[in-house]
């Protein structure tokens, strides 16, 4: 039988692998991306299983919602990373630092 | 525990009853496909293999079995093997929801259309990851070109799809299916037209196949992702290919043909009862288009597919979708019994 | 043990590994395959709670579409992996800690015992619909604001990724679809009418 808390456990545990890569990854923006969307993932998979377990439809629309803004938010991140790299030639977040006073 | 086991095993002998028919199926339509063009190009097509040239299939297969599979210098071995199956297994998987007839079908699930979404989107991958994991130019090439044109058209054939699911109303294939009931004129390509055009351009699009089929490109590209490939490897891409356009063409034909229904009324007797022969047949004639195009059309340019895509495509079905909508809201299309 | 539990290890266990994958193998392009790799597992879990829609719908959008982008993106990129490395192992332990730190927190709020519920029937099911349709009732009637406002979200999203990238190269030759259209013979060709030439009869041929 599969309880609530696996499912609530895998996604914590999703969530804490992002944060780590968040950690050890600093300087790649490609990396941070994806450990962003892994973040979304693991709070998704959270309120699936609420919405399944509770039998209340929000949940699901909720992630449903999430999914479009992360979509959305994942495109224009792409965006400004090409932009970034045609005009800079690395990915390095470290380099980025014109606004530095 | 035990009747799990055996539920497991009767599923995986249906799953076995639908994929080897396929490969079989595939076989054979090669060998039409090549006698077809033959014809339109006023040749003979293959004819020294068994009788007719009929075997000539089963030897090519023989043929790409035994020969040495070459791993290029630098390439990635891994995804490099890893490519093929998986261009191979979303084309085979997608068959799980295709109804063969009332109630002949492997998985009756309510979301069939969104699966079956699903897995074509999956396809690119295979290509993708062949042309990266090859460390070749062209085949760099052919999965970029590949990559842009399959999500793109990806859009057109969603958007088709949805007008087909509003008059349905429903995801469930069989469903579909059985809402078109009531003769020729209630199947869907009448409201649809444009929708069911531009459903198979767009699969077309998908597969990959002339005149869109500038991830192969043989004159520009050599043979764009699947130039490194050679022996079983190569073997996998062209049963995806090919499995591919079968589904395309049985989809088409569920979609928007009326799938197992008859195109005549039901008091002629045999001929007018619907069975796993009348989407036979029609899901042949639309394969037979596929080859049809290839021997007909010269090759889109790369630029001309995607304006195609995206400036014609999208915006017609944007608003076929509409139209979908008002047949749908005031009665004029109505599901069928 | 049911079949379901050991479905649902089975896939934890590769949405967990391609997670760490994504965030420790060095090439961008296998972290990319690893992520996808989880989106996949992660929609078969969620195919385990009966919500196929969203299940499906992660598929089509992120393995499909998202991810793909992603591969574009870091294929197209001539990524230097050394630069981007750099303080890998410096932040390691860090990382490590704090990850565990968070999830010892995280599983002890959750309190395992207490969530040691067993599922209830479907509740799309006891509606006596599918779940598509369960979600798609809730979408249409209480949630069609934010359902419009997400719509705009990604209209904006379109716009500005399309805005950011475009880049007018000078000469490049494009195809103008309409103007060949409209193209006529007139602007063409001109038809002049004059006198027939004739030869110079003390002209060489």
């Amino acid at each position: 039988m599969i309880t609530l808390a696996h499912y609530i456990v895998l996604g914590a545990v999703l969530f804490c692998i992002a944060v780590a890569g968040i950690f050890i990854n600093r300087k790649n923006v490609i990396v941070l991306l994806m450990a962003i969307e892994l973040m979304l993932l693991a709070v998704n998979i959270n309120f699936i299983a609420f919405s399944r377990f509770f039998g209340d439809v929000a949940g699901q629309v909720f992630v449903f919602f999430i999914l479009t803004v992360a979509a959305a938010e994942s495109a224009i991140g792409l965006a400004i990373l090409t932009l970034l790299f045609r005009n800079r030639r690395t990915i390095n977040v470290a380099e980025f630092d014109d606004l530095r006073g | 525990m035990l009747a799990q086991l055996l539920l497991v095993l009767w599923t995986l002998a249906k799953v076995l009853a639908i994929t080897l028919p396929l490969v079989i199926a595939v076989a054979m339509f090669v060998y039409w496909e090549r006698k077809v063009i033959g014809w339109m190009h006023v040749r003979m097509g293959p004819n020294q293999v068994g009788p007719l040239g009929l075997l000539q299939a089963f030897a090519d297969v023989v043929k790409l079995l035994i020969k040495e599979i070459v791993v290029p210098t630098n390439a990635n071995r891994f995804l490099f093997f890893l490519a093929p199956m998986l261009a191979l297994v979303p084309a085979l998987a997608a068959w799980a929801v295709i109804p063969f007839s009332d109630g002949l079908v492997l998985s009756n699930i309510n979301a069939g259309v969104l699966y079956l979404l699903a897995m074509t989107s999956m396809g690119v991958y295979g290509i993708i990851l062949a042309g990266w994991a090859s460390n070749s130019r062209y085949a760099l090439l052919g999965a970029m070109r590949s990559a842009a044109q399959m999500v793109s058209y990806e859009l057109a054939m969603g958007l088709a799809l949805v007008c087909v699911l509003v008059l349905a109303g429903s995801l469930n294939l069989s469903r579909i299916v059985e809402a078109q009931g009531g003769g020729l004129l209630h199947w869907f390509w009448l409201p649809l037209l444009p929708m069911a055009v531009i459903y198979f351009v767009s699969g077309t699009a998908e597969t990959n196949r002339a005149p869109f089929d500038v991830a192969e490109g043989e004159s520009e590209i050599v043979a764009g992702f699947h130039v490194e490939y050679s022996g079983s490897a190569f073997a996998l891409f062209f049963l995806a290919e090919y499995a591919n356009m079968i589904l395309v063409a049985f989809l088409a034909s569920i979609l928007f043909f009326g799938g197992w229904l008859s195109p005549f009324p039901s008091t002629w007797g045999p001929i007018g009862q619907g069975s796993f022969f009348w989407l036979l047949t029609k899901a042949f004639l639309l394969a037979f288009l596929f080859l049809w195009f290839r021997a007909s059309f010269p090759r889109y340019r790369y630029d001309q597919i995607m304006r195609l895509g995206w400036k014609v495509f999208i915006p017609i079905a944007l608003v076929w979708v509409l139209v979908a909508g008002l047949l749908k809201y005031f009665h004029i299309v109505t599901p069928g019994a | 043990m049911t079949i379901q539990l050991l479905a649902f290890y089975f896939f934890a266990f590769f949405a967990v590994l391609g997670a760490l994958l994504v965030i420790t193998l060095r090439n961008p392009v296998h972290a990319v395959l690893s992520l996808v790799l989880t989106f996949f597992s992660v929609a078969c879990i969620w195919m385990l709670m009966q919500a196929e829609f969203l299940a499906l719908v992660l598929i089509v959008v992120y393995v499909g579409a998202v991810m793909v982008l992603f591969l574009f993106v870091v294929m197209m990129l001539d990524i230097k992996v050394a630069a981007a490395r750099e303080g890998f192992i410096r932040h390691l332990p860090v990382g490590i800690g704090v990850a565990l730190i968070m999830l010892a927190e995280m599983v002890t709020l959750i309190g395992l015992r207490a969530m040691q519920v067993a599922p209830p029937p479907n509740p799309a099911a006891m509606h006596g619909e599918s779940n598509v349709a369960w979600i798609g009732t809730a979408l249409y009637t209480q949630y069609l604001l934010p359902f419009e406002v997400a719509a705009m979200i990604l209209t904006v999203g379109i716009v500005a990724a399309v805005a950011l990238t475009l880049r007018h190269r000078v000469g490049v030759r494009h195809q103008n679809a309409s103007q060949q259209v409209a193209a006529v013979a007139r602007d063409r060709v001109r038809l002049v009418s004059m006198p027939a030439e004739r030869g110079d009869p003390g002209a060489q041929p």
